[in-house]
């Protein structure tokens, strides 16, 4: 597998990520940026001002997926900044470090409350990595 | 950035939904047997006609109802009520009650946002006194008053030591600052101030993204809504509650905001690490535990209470916002009284029978009899007040609890109308603009921060809340009194 894809499934209060790419790494990169969209409404901004480091230690691969997805969510809400483009510095499966690029935000548009760990998957597929991830919204 | 909608790249599986035997018991509730699923503990019960009973089996409700009923310590039956729908972990409109004493508590079946809830206030005025134009008045202020959207913060600005002790004292704290009327606190569930909270558990990083919070609705499904009072079932009860026809009263929903998600996403994944220890394991992840006597258990207790006092909070400072705008606008009219503040997720340690119960209640609302010594004073003729909010735009309604729910649901009943529809399914039914140009075209006044949400709150995206309504009123788990319906919406 060389393309990084995600797209977004329906559920019936909810929403699902499905995401795949090459790597951890980057499967860490494609579904960030795709919650950074989600968060945006879709609107994809060139990133402005400095880039910023995000990182997260985890138990397992799987809850590593989630924790990272709700990093970016703390800091979008806390800090009103959406990152927009990632690039994955170190990972493995209980550590991710990225560089992060974004844009402030006045008010994230979508609200998204968590990254949840039912029906969470983090598969190896087509010689890449495929995960799905449910979201509280 | 990759692409979206890869729908050539990896074909989307099927969605499994699983069927269970069933059945019938009455014409208002399904058993789904113990013996259904090797890990079963318990039986499972749905509330619901044959109507609504079709609409839950269309989803994994039911497999997500099963799950629950696998968990150590559950006692009684795992139950659904007729406006549950698929979810997370739990499902959405979920009972489940464990025992204390060798029992689990788990945040997933409390939810994200903890002690979400509705409190009524009811107005002086009739809703006919007002002429529209002083109705959009009213509500423009209301929306000025109370913050909406998902991150907007507080008019409130807490300071030093202010957090802890909302978190710690919930709606005593805002009496002591004027922000309650001394008798606001006799009808807010618990007292709107949870005995057992420890703001400890509540991590810096809950108090960041959730502290300045106190006293807005939030986004998603939240509302303040406008509302007069349309139809009386029950004249005695209305009474008893202070409600009349024609009535103009005020339905507040929302809860413990960023603060609540935050305890939820730190509890999740501390129980999720240390479940192994206690020999727990499970069929989905997100249903992630403890016992409730281990130091992990009591420690997300404390916390989870916490957050429910920051929610009690949320909407007593919500009601502090409008008294001020009702006063304002109607002066010696402008009075509001809290009719009743209830928790639609929550995990509350309940006696029921000779036993200590964690009763966890997602999407479900606490519904006891006149008889049952929380019941308030004022309410003891008729039972705690429970109200139901309909979707955006729909009929809301108010009932009373009942003596014979608290053995039939654990004292439990319904929470809204219920999602049917997915929110992209939702949007593709409607726009967003032709949402808001249907409501106006009722009279109805809308202020709202996005009307893309507005599309995915729409009355088509839930189920009929008259039919949810009426299986607990004739199931005996409520009793209705009342239907309210909106004459100015305030959406998140």
């Amino acid at each position: 597998m060389n393309e990084r894809w995600h797209r977004w499934v329906d559920h019936t209060s909810e929403v699902q990520l499905q995401v795949a790419a090459e790597s951890l790494g980057g499967l860490a990169a494609e579904a960030g940026q795709a919650l950074g969209l989600l968060l945006l409404r879709g609107a994809a901004p060139e990133p402005s001002g400095p880039s910023r480091e995000l990182a997260v230690d985890s138990v397992d691969r799987e809850a590593l997926m989630v924790d990272w997805l709700n990093e970016i969510l703390f800091v979008a809400e806390t800090e009103l900044w959406v990152p927009v483009e990632l690039e994955i510095l170190e990972s493995s499966p209980t550590h991710l470090r990225a560089q992060a690029r974004g844009v402030p935000v006045e008010d994230p548009p979508v609200h998204v409350k968590a990254a949840t760990f039912h029906g969470l998957r983090v598969e190896e597929e087509d010689g890449g990595l495929k995960a799905e991830v449910i979201f509280d919204v | 950035m990759g692409k979206n909608n890869q729908q050539d790249k990896a074909a989307r599986p099927p969605r499994v939904i699983p069927s269970y035997p069933s059945e019938r018991l009455n014409p208002n509730l399904v058993e789904v047997p113990a013996t259904a699923r090797e890990d079963m503990r318990v039986a499972a019960r749905i509330w619901a006609d044959e109507e609504l009973w079709k609409q839950i089996s269309r989803d994994r409700t039911l497999l997500q109802l099963v799950n629950v009923s696998t968990l150590p310590g559950i006692t009684g039956t795992a139950q659904a009520m007729p406006d549950a729908h698929e979810g997370y972990g739990f499902p959405v409109g979920g009972v489940a009650a464990f025992r204390a004493r060798d029992g689990i508590i788990s945040p997933g079946g409390v939810g994200y946002d903890i002690n979400c809830g509705v409190r009524l206030l009811a107005s002086e005025i009739q809703a006919d006194e007002l002429g529209h134009a002083r109705l959009e008045e009213i509500v423009h202020d209301l929306a000025r008053a109370i913050p909406s959207g998902t991150g907007k913060g507080s008019h409130l600005q807490l300071k030093g030591q202010d957090l802890e002790r909302v978190l710690a004292e919930g709606c005593s704290y805002l009496e002591e600052r004027g922000l309650a009327m001394p008798d606001d606190l006799d009808t807010i569930e618990g007292r709107g101030s949870l005995p057992w909270a420890d703001p400890s558990g509540v991590s810096e990083r809950a108090r960041q993204r959730g502290g300045s919070q106190l006293g807005s609705i939030g986004s998603g499904n939240h509302f303040v809504e406008v509302q007069r009072v349309d139809k009386v079932f029950d004249l005695h009860a209305a009474g008893v509650l202070g409600l009349r026809q024609g009535q103009l009263v005020i339905l507040i929903h929302t809860g413990s905001r960023g603060l609540g998600h935050q305890v939820c996403t730190d509890w999740v994944r501390s129980m999720d690490a240390v479940m192994t220890r206690h020999g727990i394991s499970l069929p989905d992840r997100e249903l992630a535990c403890a016992p409730f006597e281990s130091p992990e258990g009591k420690k997300y207790f404390g916390a989870m209470c916490a957050a429910a006092n920051f929610a009690f909070s949320n909407r007593q400072a919500i009601t502090y916002a409008a008294r001020q705008v009702f006063r304002r606008a109607l002066k010696e009219d402008g009075d509001l009284r809290v009719i009743y503040d209830i928790a639609h997720n929550m995990a509350k340690l309940e006696r029921h029978g000779d036993e200590d119960l964690l009763v966890h209640r997602k999407g479900a609302t606490r519904a006891f009899g006149p008889s049952h010594p929380e019941t308030p004073e004022a309410y003891k003729e008729v039972g705690q007040p429970v109200f139901i909010p309909g979707s955006m735009g729909t009929a809301s309604y108010v009932l009373v609890g009942t003596d014979e729910g608290f053995n039939l649901s654990f004292g439990s009943t319904c929470h809204g109308a219920g999602r049917a529809m997915s929110r992209t399914a939702a949007k593709k039914v409607q726009k967003g603009h032709e949402v808001r140009k249907a409501l106006e075209d009722r009279g109805i006044v809308v202020r709202c921060s996005s009307i893309g949400e507005l599309a995915e709150e729409a009355p088509h995206a839930y189920k009929d809340v008259d039919q949810v309504v009426n299986v607990v009123h004739e199931a005996g788990l409520a009793r209705k009194v009342a239907r309210l319906v909106p004459l100015g919406v305030i959406k998140g």
